[in-house]
């Protein structure tokens, strides 16, 4: 164990120190993020998409006809995505980095190119390299210009190597799509509903339709039911109308020779007969006159025994094909979900759970890519389409007709179409009448692991309102594939998850190759057998992504060498394959969206993978996918986990087992892996800190200085832990190996020196005491940059708006709200602007609608002054600005404000534990406790903080820390392993300290020793986004809302605070009527209205309007609001009237 | 406090550049306590506290250049020589209160690092310089530049004391003990089983006759022996910041003995006079200011 502990990079690691036994394994998990990178999964799927999803969507949509002219088409050869381009047509080098998108506010995207082939006149004529539109580039993909680029080429490009990508650039933001889960499709899954009803369900899926099927039982009857027919159909009708008209061959499919299943299915047989339908064509006509009428007008009134004929082979069960009316699979599948639901109503073990995790796909970007690009084409085709017809309907032209024009008109559809899905997150797909929204996210950028931690985020389809506890549960199935720390508080708790820290998922793998190696292998094909030889003892049927391939007798061996070809590198790694012993099935899976993760062989009780392969893999002769490639390592999906047999360490290993963990630490994701010693925490305690670290200041990329974000949050001087992980330093990995010596992190935090005691009363409650000192030195210090943008537009009228130089008073002098303005009318870099002052000078034109008139200067119209003013109660600095335009040829001029702060009462900090705390004083250092080396803490936190929060590791993580700092190196607190604390007490304990890391502080302000010993040492801090700086708020009087005269709300708008129901329940309990009335009326929107007390309306300075007199009018004083009431309420005729009263 | 014999007593035990250890005897440990917190806070040093930025095209942001210049330590040998900025005459700085520094550094060639150092800073005042342990020094790192990047700027040190800004403290850390065996019982171990054993002994615990085991406690015994190891920045010889900050808590004393014998005349009225040696009501240009 000890080596495993050591620290150390691969490459580090010195030749001739023994390799002990095969503890070194875990150097395969650097190995296998350098080839998988933590957002492999969204390249991997959007690479898939570009370069094979887009062919077979073109491929499907191939042909364009006319139905004017029937010699006419257009079809499509091909298609391809070009290389990140810019759009002006004008530029002379079209290439440009996402950098350069950020900045501008550009698109970073492509043009999509096809190959056509179309009639023009009496040619045929092929035109390759069309452009159709514009497609955004996933960073990093194999289409975005950063791939494979050098460090130095990336740091010309201003871009940071150390950025995942797997996100788009759309309108100069950063967007993500998150990784979407479902529920698997085309699969049986059996499962009781909230009445007890047992059923057995498939969500079918294919590029055209979607649609669900149940079989259920009601009253001990089994019934199919489909969304296209009105009521439940009994289930040996709808096989009976899919040819199968013999009640033995029915029963024999479902019930095989079974007689306690056919006792179960005999009442559904019998009901049949008692609905007298006994022939396909008798089936077919009870089904016909249940068919939905779909509003399909144009559809020819059809027999409803065609209809019927029609839903069955082509809307029930859709994603079994039905070959020239060859029902049989399809009866055969229906059976066995008719059988699966009678064995499941004897034996309720045999349920499916839909929380399962190998019943869940993950959907990624490249899928709800391909459905938005399916959808967009199609649509792009029809409009063609229409147009092509519209220009051919005429009987004369002047040119001759080339549809290659018309191609270029309907660009901006799919381009557009693309922008705007991404832009807002809303998915809306015609075809499948579907509308997703929030399906991309604005990548935070507020730390470097925010950004990682977002890239690996899963969201669930699931309602967030709605109580159920078993989707938001930790399932055991989630091991090592989702992180079981890493989700948020509240109501998304548990239905957002992450990713763990070597999970994979899988993308589309062809299905026809592995079909024919099954029945290479012995499968019997489905179509040649009968229910008896299907359902028989020795039988198992094979599935292949849901789908039934036939039935194998020989179900372990099938299985093994099933897994020997794909082990020899045959087939692909992602195909999986697993026995279910309780169905009595062999499944094959190659879907997309299957979460899987690399695991050691193990057989003989031997793991594959021996010193020597780890010694080629430390000296840089094999890569992971070498160890792929020779069948050292495979990947299994939740499935085929359930059918292995996997040891966690190597001592562990018996004869039963399959396969041996890589690495326990990566059943933690990205976010979860910086905490250390997280196996000695409470876990709640880790999983606050995983929200907690995306709110930590610290460094966010190496070009962090060169973007310009809306929000910026930096730490003037970030520290690596003393206590780190090997997560840490793998998510930052990649670069380190090659720069040897050189690392670079990204780190959110420093080492702060803790005295866990109290300290004068300023600590309760989680509040810490900071030294003032270690703030004047730098602790805690960052600074916040703010983007602000002006765009300097052009109307449609030709006026446009002027960016103008200060102006000067009568003097010459510039008043002090435009002093801070060069003469571009723009704040000059470097100076300090105060609030209320003048940063971009804008002026508008007075009249941006109405025409000018022809050769009228724009400039004579009269401009209005719009300037941009600082506001803000602390002066900020002008850090950049930049003068650019946009795509549209607009002017768009950004400035970035800088702010340093350093820690002030109020802030927030966190160690890496989940125990947050704010600066409750600040003292000076001779104040402070000190040791007799003369150290005085940084942080005195209140011990308050461990009993009830049991945050062992932090203990640890400070013994650690104070050992390292002693011995000169840094600590490791990696999961289920890190520096033992036995030996970091010996190393205290070497060095003439304590070994539990107390210490013997002094008072500072007696001298006299403090008269108990004190836990004393580094910890991690970060500081968190929440400073008070930020939040401070006091109103005495201020603005008040328009239409109700009360003071505004919030402290953008300088609004009060409100006196909420629950304080003035407490003032009406104590009867304080005057205070209430004060509260309530005078300090917010009292009014003198004059009442009319004869008539009881309102009147207007001492006039009633309605008497028309003036004689009795009294004034009074009520809130504007009631004014307002009974002005609203006169509107709507009804008169309310006061009557008044001597009081 | 009644000194038997001789007054308070110190023996240097170890003297070098930036470092002094002693023992300071037959003194109160309120005595002792006040000398190392006046040692920390209250001997004035030389710092840089204003910085004007006339050129900086580096990487990092005029506040966070002027923070780290600030708290360069510069020789401060001479510091009584100069005025607390709030005491002197003049209306911004002159050379009474103040040291201009100046700093000029630029990058010309391709593919070059140029180190900016504390050795770069070019002093007005030969004596109040950036502190170097030896001619090899290559000072203090204070940014690098890249090619096309320029700094320059002038820098206005001034006089201040430590508990205004850390930087103005003359010393990193002071080491303070006394009675290393816990004879006077000020401090209650926590063991498991045996103190000895699980507690290490301080380094001064040599110097101190160990308790026998069947010695009796003594409840009236008063600390008498105090160890101090101070360690300086660099800009105060340490022996000397020992004797200024001596000369700190004698000054106090005056003032308090002066305030109480015009307290006892002011009986009858009038005020009691203001104490003068102190800068921490002096106004700070919040933002600009190095450091703050």
């Amino acid at each position: 164990m000890t080596t495993k502990e050591r620290p150390g990079d691969a490459s580090l690691k010195g030749l001739t120190d023994p390799v002990s036994a095969v503890e070194d394994k875990w150097h395969l998990l650097p190995a296998f993020l350098q080839v998988k990178g933590l957002v492999k999964q969204h390249l991997d799927s959007y690479n898939y998409f570009v370069d094979q999803e887009l062919q077979q969507i073109v491929r499907a949509n191939q042909r364009i006809s006319s139905d004017v002219d029937p010699n006419f088409y257009l079809k499509y050869l091909g298609i391809r995505l070009g290389m990140p381009e810019r759009s002006d047509p004008l530029a002379v080098d079209k290439s440009y980095t996402p950098h350069e998108c950020r900045l501008r506010d550009l698109t970073y995207s492509a043009n999509i190119y096809v190959d056509i082939e179309y009639v023009r006149g009496r040619q045929i004529v092929i035109r390759r390299g069309v452009p159709i539109g514009r497609m955004p580039v996933m960073l990093r993909s194999s289409h975005c210009v950063l791939t494979g680029r050098s460090e130095a080429e990336l740091a010309r490009m201003q871009e940071c190597p150390l950025d995942p990508g797997g996100y788009f650039i759309v309108n100069g933001t950063e967007k993500v799509i998150l990784i979407q889960e479902q529920l698997s499709k085309n699969r049986i899954i059996v499962e009781k509903d909230g009445k007890g009803i047992i059923q057995a369900s498939v969500t079918s899926s294919t590029h055209e339709r979607k649609s669900k099927t149940y079989v259920l039982v009601k009253h001990d009857k089994i019934y199919l039911r489909h969304n296209s027919v009105t009521e439940d159909i009994p289930v040996v009708i709808a096989l009976k109308a899919m040819g199968i008209t013999s009640d033995q061959e029915i029963a024999l499919l479902v019930c095989g020779t079974e007689k306690e299943f056919l006792e179960k299915f005999a009442p559904s047989l019998e009901e049949a007969s008692r609905l007298k339908v006994f022939t396909q064509k008798q089936a077919l006509e009870y089904i016909g006159g249940r068919v939905k009428q779909t509003r399909r007008f144009a559809a020819a009134r059809r027999l409803p025994s065609d209809e019927a004929l029609e839903i069955l082979a082509s809307v029930v069960l859709a994603h079994l094909s039905v070959e020239q009316l060859n029902f049989r699979p399809k009866c055969m599948y229906i059976a066995v979900m008719v059988r699966r639901v009678i064995a499941t109503i004897s034996d309720e073990r045999l349920l499916d759970d839909r929380d399962f995790v190998g019943n869940k796909r993950l959907e990624l970007a490249g899928q709800l890519l391909s459905l938005l690009f399916e959808d967009l084409f199609k649509k792009f085709n029809s409009d063609l389409k229409l147009n092509i017809d519209k220009v051919l309907k005429k009987p004369s032209r002047t040119q001759e007709f080339d549809v290659y024009t018309q191609l270029q008109m309907h660009g901006d559809h799919i381009t557009g179409g693309f922008v705007r899905a991404i832009a807002t997150g809303n998915w809306v797909l015609k075809r499948f009448k579907m509308e997703r929204a929030g399906i991309t996210h604005v990548l935070s950028r507020l730390s470097y692991i925010s950004a990682l931690g977002m890239m690996t985020r899963i969201t669930s389809q699931f309602e967030k309102t709605r109580k159920v506890s078993g989707p938001r549960a930790l399932q055991p199935s989630q091991w090592g594939m989702l992180c079981p720390s890493d989700t948020p508080e509240g109501e998304a708790c548990g239905l957002v998850k992450n990713l763990a820290l070597m999970t994979h998922i899988t993308t589309d793998v062809e299905e026809g190759s592995i079909r024919r190696l099954a029945f290479v292998l012995g499968v019997e094909d489905i179509n040649l057998l009968s229910g008896s030889e299907l359902y028989s003892p020795s039988a198992y049927i094979v599935f292949l992504n849901g789908e039934i391939l036939g039935v194998t007798r020989t179900p372990g061996r099938f299985v093994a060498n099933f897994r020997r070809v794909r082990r020899a590198g045959r087939i692909s790694p992602f195909i999986s394959i697993y026995t279910n012993t309780h169905h009595h099935n062999v499944h094959i899976a190659s879907d997309g969206g299957r979460i899987c993760r690399p695991l050691i062989i193990v057989d003989h009780r031997r793991p594959r993978v021996t010193v020597e392969h780890v010694k080629m893999l430390s000296e840089g002769k094999m890569v992971f996918d070498d160890f792929l490639q020779q069948g050292l390592v495979e990947y299994l999906d939740v499935n085929e986990e359930n059918d292995s047999n996997i040891a966690l360490y190597e001592k562990d290993i018996v004869p039963e087992t399959t396969h041996l963990e890589i690495e326990p630490f990566t059943i933690l994701g990205a976010v979860a892996g910086l905490i250390p010693y997280p196996h000695h925490n409470q876990s709640p305690r880790n999983t606050y800190q995983c929200a907690m670290g995306k709110q930590a200041i610290g460094a966010i990329a190496y070009n962090q200085l060169n973007r310009i974000d809306t929000l910026l949050y930096l730490l003037v001087y970030p520290q690596q832990p003393m206590v780190k992980t090997k997560t840490i330093e793998l998510i930052k990995y990649d670069k380190a190996r090659t720069l040897l010596l050189q690392r670079y992190y990204l780190p959110a935090g420093q080492n702060a020196t803790v005295a866990v005691m109290s300290y004068s009363g300023y600590d309760i409650e989680d509040a810490l005491v900071l030294n003032k000192s270690s703030l004047d030195r730098g602790f805690g210090r960052c600074q916040v940059m703010r983007k602000q943008t002006a765009l300097i537009r052009r109307y449609a009228n030709g006026t446009f708006d002027r960016v103008a130089d200060p102006p000067r008073d009568a003097n010459g002098d510039i008043p002090f709200k435009f002093q801070k303005l060069d003469a571009d009318g723009v704040a000059a870099v470097g100076d300090r602007v105060f609030p209320g002052q003048v940063y971009i000078n804008k002026q508008s034109p007075t009249n941006t609608n109405a025409d000018i008139g022809v050769g009228q200067n724009p400039l004579e119209t009269g401009f209005k002054a719009t300037p941009m003013t600082y506001k803000g109660l602390e002066p900020s600095y002008v850090d950049k600005v930049i003068f650019t335009n946009t795509e549209s040829e607009q002017a768009l001029v950004k400035l970035l404000f800088r702010q340093t702060r350093r820690p002030e009462l109020g802030d927030k900090f966190s160690s890496r534990h989940g125990q947050k705390g704010v600066c409750g004083i600040i003292v000076q250092q001779e104040d402070m406790p000190f040791s007799l080396q003369g150290i005085s803490p940084d942080i005195i936190m209140n011990p308050h903080g461990f009993p009830s929060r049991m945050t062992v590791g932090k203990m640890i993580e400070l013994l650690a820390g104070k050992a390292g700092v002693l011995k000169g190196e840094l600590q490791y607190g990696t999961a289920f392993g890190g520096s033992k604390v036995e030996d970091m007490s010996r190393i205290l304990i070497d060095n003439g300290f304590e070994y539990s890391g107390k210490d013997y502080l002094s008072s500072g302000i007696t001298g006299e020793p403090l008269s108990a010993y004190i836990f004393f040492g580094p910890i991690y801090y970060q500081k968190l986004k929440h400073m008070v700086m930020d939040k401070v708020h006091a109103r005495a009087r201020g603005p008040r809302a328009l239409l109700t005269r009360q003071p505004t709300e919030g402290r953008s708008r300088d609004g009060g605070l409100r006196l909420g129901e629950m304080e003035r329940d407490c003032l009406i309990g104590h009867g304080a009527s005057r205070l209430l009335l004060e509260r309530l009326m005078v300090s917010s929107d009292a009014f003198e209205v004059h009442v009319c007390e004869s008539c009881g309306l309102l009147g207007y300075g001492g006039w009633c309007q309605r008497c028309r007199s003036s004689a009795h009018m009294a004034p009074m004083k009520i809130p504007y609001a009631a004014k307002l009431l009974f002005q609203e309420l006169q509107s709507m005729n009804i008169v309310p009237r006061l009557i008044l009263e001597d009081y | 406090m009644d000194i038997e014999g001789a007054g308070p007593e110190i023996a240097i035990r170890h003297l070098d550049k930036d470092r002094v250890n002693f023992v300071l005897s037959n003194a109160d440990l309120s005595v002792a306590n006040a000398l190392r917190r006046a040692m920390i806070s209250e001997v004035p040093t030389i710092a840089i506290d204003i910085v004007q930025f006339e050129e900086n095209t580096t990487v990092l942001a005029d506040e966070f250049l002027a923070h780290r210049l600030g708290l360069i330590p510069l020789y401060s040998a001479n510091v009584e020589q100069f005025k607390y900025t709030t005491e002197c005459v003049c209306t911004e700085y002159c050379s009474a209160c103040s040291v201009v520094l100046t700093l000029e550094a630029k990058c010309t060639r391709e593919g070059e690092t140029v180190m900016v150092t504390s050795r770069d800073l070019q002093s007005h005042d030969p004596k109040v310089s950036p502190v170097m342990s030896d001619e090899f020094d290559r000072g203090i790192m204070i940014v690098k530049l890249h090619k096309g990047q320029e700094i320059k700027l002038t820098c206005i040190a001034r006089k201040g004391l430590g508990q205004m800004h850390a930087k103005w403290s003359p010393v990193s850390a002071v080491g303070f003990e006394y009675d290393p065996h816990n004879r006077l019982r000020h401090l209650e171990y926590w063991i498991e089983e045996d103190a000895k054993k699980e507690w290490p002994l301080s380094r001064n615990a040599d110097f101190e006759e160990p308790p026998r085991d069947d010695e009796p406690f003594d409840y009236n015994a008063e600390p008498n022996k105090f160890y101090y190891d101070v360690e300086t920045v660099g800009s105060i010889r340490p022996e000397d910041v020992v004797s200024m900050a001596l000369d700190v808590l004698q000054e106090k004393l005056k003032v308090t003995e002066a305030a109480l014998q015009e307290g006892q005349t002011m009986l009858t009225g009038g005020m009691p006079g203001e104490p003068t040696n102190d800068g921490w009501n002096q106004p700070v240009d919040a933002m600009n200011a190095a450091g703050w």
